[in-house]
């Protein structure tokens, strides 16, 4: 049973917070530990609200972003630098939990959710580190897990460049066209350079616990021509890189399945 | 177990009160507020029945503990006219027909309430978007989409009232 309810307002009373014993649980938009608190059946005894922690804003400087932890994910929808974010932000749930979801909660998110996250991994984006001492590490956001974080730390910031202009390519396939999670959730940077792709990055979400990088995909992809042939051969690769699960959505076979398909038609955008 | 002293601006007025931890906004509201027009429906962010405006967004009341918006503005279905009269987007409910049990209504009309603050002329697909996390297992949505643009009509050419 809940026995309090902490707002830190800086890095050091949030790392006193954290340090003071087992049962704590971080929160930041609610709408994931929320339902888990509401439903009754949960062992957390305080929570602690990143609201007043100052983490919430987006700034955008010689191609660099950086985003507060605790931005919602409207205000990726809404800023002009990152556009190209807007159709992946608006395939994640609806406009009133995206008011409240942040960027840095949508990183450890489980499957079949962490659209955002699949965007951030294809982005190369990294992840700020901090505790009470401040920032500590910055870390790649695919190697984000619950062994980097150590007990009394959060991701305070993440950070990428902007890809370039037309490079970006996202395609989700859910249920139903609006407020759905993640049957296969896509997310690709492609530069071509001389006819030949140079520098991929390709993600998956939905079809394993986490959003993963699909090294394998990215393998057959580099070097080549972006062609359909060069396109559906890395794709049927991706069998290598992913654990689909069965939940209500999908099963894991057909997550399996039809992975490749929607490899293909992010990066061609059919 | 200790309660917080909590202070919000709800509907314009200021109002103080306990909570013990972990009350949840939508609670806060019903129980210690009166103010039942925001529906407690799943309690998991999916129905979108317990939906209110806080400090000019919209959001789910029932994922909210409310010592963490201690000092914030919220906007229920009660604040948005006086006793005696409706506001636009309640009008446009009634006359369209747009309710049937009326459990989602108030939800759906605080995420329109939202829409229109940032977009008065909506198209249909906007407002289908808008809605997309409010549930109505009555009424098809049609209704309520059609209400929803009227609404949206009706804010932006104020009728005048003759006196």
């Amino acid at each position: 049973m809940l026995q309090g309810v902490v707002a830190p307002q800086s890095m050091p009373e949030l790392g006193a917070a954290l340090a003071s014993g087992p049962g704590q649980t971080v929160m930041a938009g609610g709408t994931a530990v929320m339902p888990v608190i509401n439903g009754g059946q949960h062992a957390t005894t305080r929570l602690i609200s990143l609201r007043r922690m100052g983490l919430s804003g987006i700034t955008v400087a010689s191609g660099m972003v950086s985003i507060g932890a605790a931005t919602p994910l409207s205000a990726l929808a809404k800023h002009p630098d990152l556009a190209f974010l807007r159709g992946a932000i608006d395939s994640i749930a609806s406009p009133t939990i995206r008011n409240m979801a942040t960027v840095g909660g949508n990183l450890f998110v489980a499957a079949p959710y962490g659209d955002l996250a699949v965007c951030l991994i294809a982005l190369g984006a990294t992840a700020t580190v901090s505790g009470a001492g401040g920032e500590r590490t910055v870390v790649a956001v695919e190697t984000l897990s619950a062994p980097i974080l150590h007990t009394a730390e959060i991701v305070s910031r993440i950070s990428f460049t902007l890809p370039a202009p037309g490079t970006f390519h996202y395609h989700k396939a859910a249920r139903r066209a609006l407020n759905s999670a993640s049957i296969v959730t896509v997310a690709a940077v492609l530069p071509v350079a001389a006819g030949l792709i140079k520098g991929c990055r390709v993600a998956l979400g939905g079809v394993a616990p986490r959003p993963v990088r699909a090294a394998s995909v990215e393998a057959l992809l580099e070097g080549k021509p972006l062609t359909l042939a060069t396109v559906e051969a890395a794709a049927a690769a991706a069998k290598a890189d992913i654990h689909p699960a069965t939940d209500a959505y999908a099963s894991a076979w057909y997550r399996a399945r039809v992975t490749p398909v929607h490899i293909r038609r992010a990066i061609l955008g059919e | 177990m200790k309660s917080t002293i909590i202070s919000l601006k709800i509907n314009g007025a200021n109002r103080e009160f306990l909570a013990q931890p972990g009350t949840t906004l939508l609670a806060a509201l019903r129980e210690g507020q009166g103010l039942t027009g925001t529906r407690r429906g799943c309690e998991q962010g999916t129905c979108g029945a317990c939906t209110v405006i806080v400090d000019g967004q919209t959001v789910l009341s029932c994922l909210i503990p409310v010592e963490t918006i201690d000092g914030a503005s919220v906007e229920t279905i009660e604040g948005l006219a006086n006793v005696n009269t409706l506001h636009p987007l309640q009008e446009a409910f009634l006359e369209g027909f747009a309710t049937q049990c009326g459990f989602c209504t108030c939800g759906m009309i605080m995420a329109a309430k939202g829409l229109l603050a940032d977009n008065p002329n909506p198209t249909r697909d906007d407002v289908i978007r808008a809605i997309s996390g409010n549930v109505c297992r009555c009424t098809g949505y049609d209704a309520i989409i059609d209400a929803i643009l009227d609404g949206a009509k009706r804010l932006r050419t104020p009728v005048s009232v003759a006196a």
